[in-house]
C-alpha cells in the first residue's frame, strides 16, 4: 500500500520552477530521504508535502486520500524542524500537548499520548522545563515529540539535525533510526548530509534542479550511480574521474592515451560504438594496491604525492595521466611520498559515463 | 490493481488550491489598510488643496474640495511674505538658518558619534561602558532637566542665540544615539577583520579610516538621514537657544501660523506648513529603506 | 608599606580630584575655596611625581621606551598654554582676532592653566615610568591608565564630556537649583521644598499632569495596539506592502509643529470637519475638539497618533520579521489557528520588543511639547498644557526659574520610575539568556 503518492507535481515561485513534474512514490512505513545540494528543491518539497505551500500544479496523496487543497493540520503528518520550532514560552508538555488541546482531545487522552511520547523519547525529566532550559539534543527530542503526539502516519523532517554537533549529530541519528524501527511509519527526512542519507535510508532521492535525478537504495546509488553528478555527490572522499574513449576493436576497453584499461566484466547499459569519449569512474575505496601478484584485472602506476592519514586507512594523493588521482589503503600500511605504486581495480566497481550527457554507460 | 489506483489518482483536486480574489479575509486584509491608508493621507491632501486655493474660495467651499482654480500665490507669499512680528520677509529665511544649522550639525555630530562608537565597539577601555550608559541614560532623560545649565554654559562661551551654539547642542544632543547607532553596527563587523588589520600594523586611525570607514557607507547614510530629519524637525532646541533672526524653520513657521495678529490666511499657512515639511519628506521618500532601518536601529537596541 | 601601584593611584586620583575642585569653581560653587584646593592637590601630585621618582632611583631620556608619549604631551601642554595665552589680555592685544571670542578663551582659562600643569605631570611621569624595563616589571598603573589604549580614549573623550559634563552635570544643576529661589537669575540659596509645594498647589500644573495622563495612557495602548495590527496585517505576504508600509510612516517624517498645524487646520469648526458634517445635513453636529476644554486632549491625541503610529509599526514589523518562519509552519501543522498563533505565541515571543517599544513611548510622551505649542499653544485657556510646555513657560516666560527647575525635576523622577523597571528588567534577561 503506497503511503504517499506525488503526481506530476510543479511548483514555481514567479518565474522560477522550482518543482518539475515530479512523481514520487512512497510506501507505507518507508524511510524515504531526499539528499541534495542547497537550493535543489527538496526542502521545497517536502513543504508541499505538509501543505506549507500551495503547488502550481499536480496532486499530492497521502494514505490514497487526495490532500492536494487540505490544510497541514488536516494531512495527518507530523513535521520536525531545522530550527525546532519549540513555541519558547511554554514548558516542554505545553510544547507537546498545545496542538491536542487544539483540536479539543480528552484531558486523559492527551494526558496518556504525552507520556507515551516522553516515554518513547525519554524526555519524561524535562516535561516542566522550557525550551530554553534545553541542550541542543533535547530540544530537537521535544520537536520530534510534538509530531510523535498527534498519533500521524507521516513523519516528516526538514533536516532536523544540522543545528547540532557532530558528536549530538550521530547519536540522534541511531535514534531516529530506532525510532523509525519501533513506529515503523513512513518518514521523508530532508538532508543535504550524505551520511545520513547513507544510513537512514530505505531509498534515497537525490535532487537536482527541482528533479529526482535518482531514486533507489543506499547501495544502489553508492555502486551504480545513475550520472556523474550523483558519483560525484555520493561518496567521500570523492569518485575519481579519468576522461578517455572507448575502444571497441578488440575487447572493449577505456583508452586513455596510450593507455588502454580492459573493462572485462563492466555491466554495459548500451552499446557503446568505438571511440565515443567518456568519463571513467573508480572509487577511492575500490583500488587495490598490487604487491608482488598481480591480481586485478586492470593495472597501472602513480607516484604518491600527498599522505592523509585518517586512522582505519589512509588517503593517497597521486596523479595518474594528468588526471588528479586518490585512494586509500589500510592504516597500518607503510607508504613514502615519491614511492611508485602499482594500482589497480576490479572494472565490477567501476562506472563508465558518456562524456557529453554524463549519463551512465 | 495498478489500474485502479491510477482512476482513483485521476480525479480530485489538482494544482493549486483555489483562491477567490475577493475573499472574506481579502476584503477585511486590504479594507482595513486601505480605509487606514486614507486616514493617513488626508492630512497630507488637505494640506495640498488648501495650499492652492484662494481665500475666499476657502471660506466658502470644504477643506476637501480639490482647488476650482489652482494658484499658487499662497506658496510665494509664504516664501517671501509672510510676517513674524514685525519682520515680513517670508519663511525663506527660516529655511536657509535651518541649512546653516543643519549641515553643520550633521557633520559634526556624526564624524564625532562614529570615532566614539568605533572607540567603544572596537577598543574597549575600562570604564567605557560607564560613561556610555550613562549616555544612554541621557538619550531617555527629558531635555527641559538639561536646558537650562546649557543656557548658561553658551552664554559663558558667548554662544547664546548664535547658529555655532545651536550645532553645539545639536551635536551633544545627538550623540547618544548616534554612538548607540555606530556602536552597534561596528560590533556587528568581524572582529577577524579588526584583528587582521591590527596584525598588519595599523593603528587606531588608520583602522577606523582604512578598514571601517570604508565598509560603513550605509550606517553613514543611515545617521544622514536620522539627523538631517531630526535636526530639521527640532523645535524646543530652536526657540531656546536662537535669536528671531536665526530662528529656524519650524519656529518660523510656528510663529507665522500662530501669530495672533492681522487676517489668518490659511492658504498661506498650508503652504508654509507644506514648505517646512518638504525637506524631511523628500529625504523620507527618497531614502526609502535607509530612514526605516535609521528609526529601528536607533530604537531597538543591541 | 607602601607598594608601587599605590603612589601612582593617589597620582591620577589627585589629578581627578584636582579637576573635580575646577569644574565646581567654574559652575559657582563656591569659587575660591575651591581653587585654592585645586592648587593644593595639584601640588600634592607634584610631590608623588618627585616620591615616585626618587623611589624609581634611575631616570633616562634618551633611551627612554615612553619617549615619545612623553614629548607628546609635552606638545599637549605647549598647545594648552597656547590657549591660555589667547585668555590674556596682551595677547589680545597683539592679535586683536581673539577679541571677537573673548568669552570662550575666559571660559577655558582655567581649564587651560589646569592643562598645561596636569600635562607636564604627565610627561615627567612618563619619563619616570618609561625608565623601568618594561621586560622585568609588569606595567604600572600609570602605564596602564596613560600609555595603552591612549587614543581610543582620546576618541571617546566628547562621548565622556557629553555624559559626564552635560548630562550628569547640568541635571544635577538642576535638580539642586530646583531647591532654590532663582528667578531671573540662578541663585544658589537654599529653601527647602518651596518650589514643589508651589509647584503642586498649582492648578495649571494639575491640569498639565492629568493632560499628559490622558494622553500618556491613550498613545500608549493605541499606538501600540494599532500599531501591532497594522504590522500583523502587512505581515500577511500583502502586495504593496511597501506601498502601506511608506504611507503609514510618512508622517513620522514631520516634524510635530507640522503635524500640529494640520490637524489644527482639519479640526478647525469654521472651516474643517465640522463644517463639512454640517453641510451635508446635520446642522446641529458639533466637533471642535481644540475649542471644548474638556476633550481638547483627544484633539492633539488624534494628531499624535497620526505621526507616531507608522513607527511603531515598523518597530512591531521588525519584531514580527525576526519571529522564525518555522514557528509559524509548526504551528499550522498543529492545527492552530492564525489569531490563536498570534495571541498565545507570537505575542509573547516578541515580549522583548514590545518592552523597548514602551519605553520609546513613555519617553516620547514626557518630552511632548511642540505638538500642543503647534496646535492649541495650551489653550482654550489652560486645558491642553503638558508638563513640557510648564518647564518653558516658568524658564523663559515667567523669569521663575526654580519653579522650571521643580516641574523639570519631577518629569526627570517619571522618567526614572519607567527607566529603572526597564534597566532592571534588561539586566535580568540577559543574565538569564
Amino acid at each position: 500500500m503506497n503511503s504517499i503518492e506525488i503526481k506530476n507535481l510543479s511548483l514555481n515561485f514567479g518565474d522560477v520552477k522550482v518543482l518539475k513534474d515530479l512523481n514520487l512514490t512512497i510506501e507505507k512505513g518507508e524511510f524515504l530521504v531526499l539528499l541534495g545540494a542547497s537550493g535543489c528543491g527538496k526542502s521545497t518539497l517536502l513543504n508541499c508535502i505538509a501543505g506549507l505551500l500551495d503547488v502550481t500544479d499536480g496532486q499530492i496523496f497521502i494514505n490514497e486520500q487526495n490532500v492536494t487543497w487540505l490544510e497541514p493540520a488536516q494531512r495527518g503528518i507530523g513535521m520536525v524542524f531545522q530550527s525546532y520550532a519549540l513555541y519558547p514560552q511554554m514548558t516542554v508538555e505545553g510544547n507537546l500537548s498545545f496542538s491536542l488541546k487544539n483540536a479539543k482531545l480528552a484531558k486523559d487522552e492527551i494526558n496518556r499520548r504525552v507520556k507515551n511520547a516522553s516515554e518513547i523519547l525519554q524526555i519524561e525529566d524535562l516535561l516542566k522545563r522550557k525550551p530554553a532550559a534545553l541542550s541542543g539534543g533535547q530540544r530537537q527530542r521535544v520537536a520530534i515529540g510534538r509530531a510523535l503526539v498527534r498519533d500521524v502516519d507521516v513523519f516528516l523532517f526538514d533536516e532536523p539535525l544540522s543545528n547540532l554537533d557532530a558528536k549530538l549529530r550521530t547519536e540522534l541519528r541511531v535514534e531516529i533510526k530506532r525510532l523509525h524501527q519501533k513506529l515503523n511509519n513512513t518518514m521523508i527526512y530532508v538532508t543535504h548530509d550524505q551520511i545520513e542519507a547513507m544510513t537512514l535510508a530505505n531509498r534515497i532521492a537525490i535532487m537536482r534542479d527541482g528533479l529526482v535525478l535518482q531514486l533507489d537504495d543506499p547501495k544502489n546509488i553508492y555502486n551504480f550511480p545513475i550520472n556523474k553528478y550523483v558519483a560525484e555527490f555520493i561518496g567521500s572522499p570523492g569518485m575519481n574521474f579519468l576522461q578517455g574513449k572507448i575502444n571497441n576493436k578488440d575487447n572493449i576497453s577505456f583508452q586513455i592515451d596510450d593507455t588502454l584499461f580492459e573493462l572485462d566484466g563492466y555491466n554495459f547499459q548500451t552499446i557503446v560504438e568505438d571511440k565515443r569519449p567518456v568519463w571513467l569512474g573508480v572509487r577511492p575505496e575500490n583500488i587495490v594496491v598490487n604487491d608482488g601478484n598481480k591480481s586485478m584485472p586492470v593495472n597501472f602506476d602513480v607516484v604518491v604525492e600527498v599522505i592523509e592519514p585518517m586512522g582505519a586507512d589512509t588517503l593517497v594523493w597521486s596523479h595518474f595521466n594528468g588526471h588528479e588521482f586518490r585512494f586509500t589503503v589500510d592504516g597500518n600500511k607503510v607508504i613514502n611520498i615519491g614511492e611508485k605504486i602499482n594500482l589497480g581495480f576490479d572494472p565490477l566497481h567501476i562506472s563508465i559515463f558518456d562524456f557529453e550527457s554524463e549519463d551512465r554507460l | 490493481m495498478p489500474n485502479s489506483s491510477d482512476m482513483k489518482i485521476t480525479d480530485g483536486p489538482r494544482g493549486p488550491k483555489p483562491r477567490k480574489i475577493l475573499s472574506r479575509r481579502n476584503i477585511i486584509l486590504y479594507g482595513t489598510l486601505i480605509f487606514v491608508a486614507i486616514y493617513y493621507l488626508v492630512p497630507l491632501y488637505v494640506m495640498i488643496v488648501t495650499s492652492l486655493k484662494g481665500m475666499p474660495e476657502i471660506r466658502l467651499g470644504n477643506i476637501f474640495s480639490p482647488p476650482i482654480e489652482v494658484t499658487f500665490e499662497p506658496w510665494v507669499k509664504a516664501w517671501s511674505q509672510a510676517c513674524t512680528g514685525l519682520n515680513c520677509d517670508g519663511l525663506s529665511r527660516g529655511f536657509w538658518n535651518s541649512v546653516k544649522i543643519t549641515i553643520p550639525s550633521v557633520f559634526v555630530s556624526i564624524v564625532i558619534a562614529s570615532i566614539n562608537g568605533y572607540a567603544l565597539a572596537n577598543w574597549r577601555f575600562k570604564g567605557a561602558n560607564l560613561f556610555f550608559t550613562i549616555l544612554i541614560f541621557g538619550a531617555f532623560i527629558p531635555y527641559q532637566i538639561m536646558i537650562y545649565p546649557l543656557v548658561i554654559l553658551l552664554r559663558d562661551l558667548g554662544l547664546y542665540t548664535k547658529l555655532p551654539g545651536l550645532i553645539l547642542i545639536h551635536t551633544i544632543f545627538g550623540m547618544p544615539i548616534l554612538t548607540l547607532l555606530f556602536r552597534n553596527y561596528f560590533t556587528t563587523i568581524p572582529e577577524e577583520l579588526f584583528k587582521a588589520a591590527r596584525v598588519d600594523g595599523a593603528g587606531f586611525w588608520g583602522i577606523y579610516f582604512r578598514v571601517m570607514m570604508p565598509m560603513s557607507l550605509p550606517i553613514f547614510a543611515v545617521a544622514i538621514v536620522l539627523q538631517v530629519t531630526g535636526i530639521w524637525n527640532d523645535f524646543l532646541f530652536g526657540v531656546i537657544y536662537t535669536k528671531p533672526e536665526n530662528y529656524p524653520m519650524t519656529v518660523q513657521l510656528n510663529n507665522i501660523v500662530n501669530s495672533v495678529q492681522g487676517v489668518k490666511e490659511y492658504n498661506v499657512n498650508m503652504a508654509a506648513t507644506l514648505l517646512t515639511g518638504l525637506v524631511p519628506l523628500a529625504i523620507y521618500f527618497i531614502s526609502g529603506k535607509l530612514f526605516v532601518r535609521g528609526i529601528a536601529a536607533g530604537a531597538v537596541k543591541g | 608599606m607602601f607598594t608601587k601601584a599605590h603612589p601612582e593611584r593617589f597620582f591620577i586620583v589627585s589629578i581627578m580630584l584636582a579637576f573635580v575642585a575646577l569644574v565646581m569653581t567654574t559652575v559657582g560653587i563656591k569659587a575660591q575655596f575651591l581653587q585654592n584646593i585645586q592648587f593644593l592637590i595639584l601640588l600634592v601630585s607634584l610631590l608623588l611625581v618627585i616620591w615616585i621618582g626618587f623611589k624609581a632611583g634611575k631616570f633616562k631620556i634618551i633611551t627612554n621606551r615612553l619617549r615619545n608619549r612623553a614629548l607628546g604631551w609635552l606638545i599637549a601642554a605647549t598647545f594648552s598654554a597656547v590657549l591660555w595665552s589667547f585668555a590674556q589680555k596682551s595677547t589680545q592685544i597683539l592679535f586683536p582676532a581673539l577679541k571677537e571670542y573673548r568669552k570662550i578663551w575666559n571660559t577655558f582659562e582655567p581649564f587651560a592653566l589646569y592643562a598645561v600643569v596636569v600635562f607636564i605631570l604627565f610627561a615627567l611621569m612618563l619619563f619616570i615610568v618609561g625608565s623601568r624595563d618594561s621586560n622585568l616589571e609588569r606595567p604600572g598603573f600609570i602605564e596602564r591608565s596613560l600609555v595603552h589604549n591612549l587614543s581610543s580614549k582620546i576618541a571617546a573623550l566628547p562621548m565622556v564630556l557629553t555624559a559626564v559634563g552635560v548630562f550628569v552635570i547640568a541635571t544635577l544643576w538642576t535638580v539642586y537649583h530646583s531647591f532654590t529661589n532663582s528667578r531671573m537669575l540662578p541663585k544658589s540659596e537654599f529653601i527647602g521644598l518651596a518650589q514643589y509645594e508651589r509647584l503642586w498647589s498649582s492648578d495649571r500644573w494639575y491640569m498639565s499632569i492629568e493632560n499628559l495622563a490622558i494622553y500618556g495612557a491613550c498613545s500608549l495602548i493605541f499606538s501600540l495596539v494599532i500599531g501591532f495590527m497594522l504590522a500583523a496585517l502587512l505581515d500577511q505576504k500583502t502586495r504593496f506592502e511597501n506601498t502601506f508600509r511608506t504611507i503609514f510612516l510618512y508622517p513620522f517624517a514631520l516634524s510635530f509643529i507640522v503635524t500640529g498645524l494640520v490637524w489644527q487646520w482639519i479640526l478647525n469648526p469654521e472651516y474643517g470637519v465640522e463644517k463639512i458634517v454640517r453641510s451635508i445635513g446635520f446642522e446641529s453636529f458639533v466637533f471642535n475638539p481644540l475649542y471644548n476644554i474638556d476633550i481638547v486632549i483627544y484633539g492633539i491625541l488624534a494628531a499624535g497618533l497620526w505621526q507616531g503610529t507608522g513607527f511603531i509599526m515598523c518597530l512591531m514589523l521588525a519584531g514580527l520579521r525576526g519571529i522564525d518562519q518555522e514557528i509559524w509552519k509548526a504551528a499550522r501543522i498543529d492545527g492552530i489557528p492564525m489569531w490563536k498563533t498570534y495571541i498565545q505565541i507570537v505575542i509573547p515571543m516578541m515580549r522583548p520588543v514590545f518592552i523597548t517599544t514602551l519605553v520609546i513611548i513613555a519617553a516620547g510622551i514626557i518630552k511632548v511639547y511642540d505638538l500642543v505649542v503647534a496646535q492649541t499653544s495650551g489653550g482654550p485657556g489652560i486645558s491642553s498644557e503638558v508638563p513640557a510646555k510648564y518647564v518653558y513657560d516658568y524658564m523663559f516666560g515667567a523669569q521663575n526659574l526654580a519653579q522650571g527647575f521643580a516641574a523639570s525635576t519631577m518629569m526627570l523622577v517619571s522618567v526614572l520610575i519607567v527607566l529603572i523597571p526597564f534597566t532592571y528588567l534588561e539586566f535580568g534577561r540577559r543574565k538569564n539568556a
